[in-house]
């Protein structure tokens, strides 16, 4: 147990980043805010992102540069930090989006409740179906 | 020149419309050359596809690898045109041609100005970019680019009308969507601690080697991409977001989201379970079994979803979520048979399902009705329409000589050939309801009484996107001859270290 207990401690990055993953998920799925989604899945992001930078990472490793480090020096990877640098870029891109997409709806509906907006949905849009345009 | 074209195909296939997309928007207000950009764009992908497949064909099916800048494989990225890349290739930019022929001209009246229409083509094109690029990629980080590429351009669909429905369905998908690819991504990363590789072959070897020494970590990753890709590919329990997604974009864009970027994901789904885990993982793992049960499920549990809609859309919508749900089946089968079952019927849904979602928006356009029990007499008025869709509906039912009977008989086969008997009875089920959910829709257009009411055929570019759809659906059903053969020789690859 306390060999189990040990290695989640060495590991703590990885904790972390499974503790985000949940906090995220969980306010993705439950919270009816739209806003409060969103940040549910910036969170959420944040922990894979974690989960791909201490993956490269070596305690007491310096960055790849030769000029910078000695012949005797450990290297940490650099390459899943350079990909979570994509990553980064796309969730960005998500968020506006998403952003762009709740002006919409506080516009239509007045409000960035979902249980209100559901409420409100036939009263603004006439019908429970979909209009022509 | 054509040297240079060429050699680099299978980049070409991919950035040619990324390319086209990104060259519209300043050209916004001649929409007739955005219009004429945009379809060159798709049947130079269709081309360049057809190109691919001759020269697999004439390789005896070995792949075209494309080096990207030159680095070989374990360091640089590559893109592979092989068996299966060319299948999906030729089925995206196949299907891609026809729906876009039918938005022309036809689209002001269901997104608004033009301005907002060429924005339409622009996330078209990126889709079709994108898809394409998940056909021929065999990068694991690729394809997190390319899902997420197909996402933002997906929601950027379904939100181009301005019904406030249209932003709220967007951004269920959105939400549900980034979940999903997250969990993709996080097991991209768990992958990509195990094997330290990010090449699909490289990692498949490392990981056929370290497996056993972290059987948790492996458990984790394989879960991590069936509930990833499974949200985006709308698996059932995890297809909330599809309906009103699907139901509410303009027509073409409802016809390319349920006919291929469904379909991207689950080819994606496909590499990684056989391209990187490999069957033997899979079997010993279970995970076939998990997934034939997702798929007897997600058949019986869609088309009864189908059959409770009253909106055509609507039930063409949860139709895909039964369809998908026979295409996971496939892909739990674990032998040749039910995989070239699962590709066969992959491709042959795409068309069948581009070609019942364009007539379902004629029908809407023309009628302005969206109920199935307002649309009788339709099949008398608007002749051409109608019977795209019943084709269509035939095919998606599995009568012999239609293109679904292929692909559902392969499924069949291989559910026997496997030992399971649950996924053998769920195909034959699923094909009854499938019937009990459009024939009706046949018969109130068809036989009974039609209004007092001036109801046409939509214009000439639309009627030929039918028709090329719905012969492709008889002509794969008639002689499915070299598509078949690819798809078997695709299956014989997945399965080859099995």
């Amino acid at each position: 147990m306390s060999g189990l207990l040990e290695k989640l401690l060495i590991n703590y990055p990885y904790l972390v980043a499974a503790l985000l993953f949940t906090i995220g998920t969980f306010t993705v799925l439950t919270h009816p805010n739209l806003f409060k989604k969103l940040l549910g899945i910036n969170i959420m992001e944040s922990a894979i992102f974690l989960l791909f930078v201490a993956s490269g990472n070596i305690r007491g490793g310096v960055a790849p540069i030769r000029a910078v480090a000695d012949g005797e020096a450990v290297y940490i990877n650099p390459l899943p930090s350079a990909l979570m640098l994509t990553g980064i870029v796309v969730s960005v891109s998500v968020t506006a989006f998403a952003l762009a997409l709740i002006v919409r709806l506080y516009k239509a509906y007045g409000t960035t409740d979902m249980r209100r907006i559901v409420a409100r949905r036939k009263e603004v849009t006439g019908d429970d179906g979909f209009d022509q345009n | 020149m054509t040297a240079l074209i060429r050699t680099n195909l299978p980049v070409l296939v991919v950035i040619a419309p990324l390319f086209v997309a990104f060259i519209l928007p300043p050209l916004a207000r001649r929409i007739r050359l955005v219009e004429a950009l945009a379809f060159l764009a798709t049947v130079f992908g269709f081309g360049a596809a057809g190109y691919l497949a001759a020269v697999v064909f004439a390789q005896k099916g070995s792949p075209f690898i494309y080096q990207l800048g030159g680095w070989p494989a374990p360091w640089g990225i590559e893109l592979v045109a092989g068996n299966l890349g060319v299948f999906f290739l030729l089925a995206v930019t196949g299907v891609s041609v026809p729906v876009l022929l039918f938005g022309r001209g036809n689209l002001t009246a269901e997104v608004g100005g033009a301005g907002r229409v060429t924005r339409f083509y622009v996330l078209y094109l990126l889709l079709v970019g994108a898809l394409a690029g998940m056909a021929v990629t065999n990068d694991l980080f690729n394809v997190y680019v390319l899902v997420e590429v197909v996402t933002l351009s997906c929601c950027g669909l379904v939100s181009a009308r301005r019904h406030p429905r249209a932003a709220e369905a967007a951004f269920t998908y959105l939400v549900l969507a980034t979940l999903g690819s997250a969990l993709v991504l996080g097991g991209i990363g768990l992958l990509y601690l195990l094997t330290g590789h990010l090449n699909m072959g490289f990692a498949a070897r490392e990981l056929g080697r370290a497996w056993p020494d972290y059987p948790h970590a492996v458990l984790m990753a394989v879960s991590f991409t069936i509930i990833g890709f499974g949200v985006k590919a709308a698996l059932f329990p995890l297809h909330v977001w599809l309906p009103d997604a699907h139901a509410t974009a303009p027509s073409p864009a409802s016809a390319i989201l349920s006919g291929l970027a469904v379909k991207g994901y689950l080819i994606c789904l496909l590499k990684f379970l056989y391209g990187v885990f490999g069957g033997v993982l899979l079997r010993e793992l279970a995970v076939h079994r998990i997934l034939t049960l997702l798929g007897v499920t997600g058949i019986i549990a869609g088309s009864i979803l189908a059959l409770a809609q009253e909106e055509l859309k609507r039930r063409l919508a949860y139709s895909t979520v039964a369809q998908v749900g026979y295409l996971v089946l496939g892909f739990g089968s674990l032998n040749v048979t039910g995989l070239v079952g699962a590709l066969f019927y992959l491709a042959s849904h795409a068309v069948i399902k581009a070609a019942l979602f364009l007539s379902a928006g004629a029908i809407q356009q023309a009628t302005g009705k969206r109920k199935i029990r307002e649309l009788a007499g339709v099949g008398r008025k608007m002749p051409v329409t109608m019977a795209a869709f019943t084709i269509g509906s035939c095919g998606l039912i599995g009568l012999p000589l239609f293109s679904g009977f292929i692909g559902k008989w392969y499924l069949l086969l291989g559910s026997w050939e496997a030992g399971m008997f649950l996924p053998v009875a769920a195909v034959l089920a699923g094909s009854v309801l499938c019937a009990a959910y459009l024939l009706p829709v046949i018969r109130a257009a068809y036989f009974a009484p039609a209004p007092e009411e001036d109801w046409q055929d939509p214009g000439r570019p639309q009627r030929l996107a039918l028709l090329m759809l719905a012969t492709v659906v008889l002509a794969l059903g008639v002689r499915p001859g070299p598509f078949l053969e690819l798809a078997r020789k695709a299956a014989a690859e997945l399965l080859a270290y099995y």
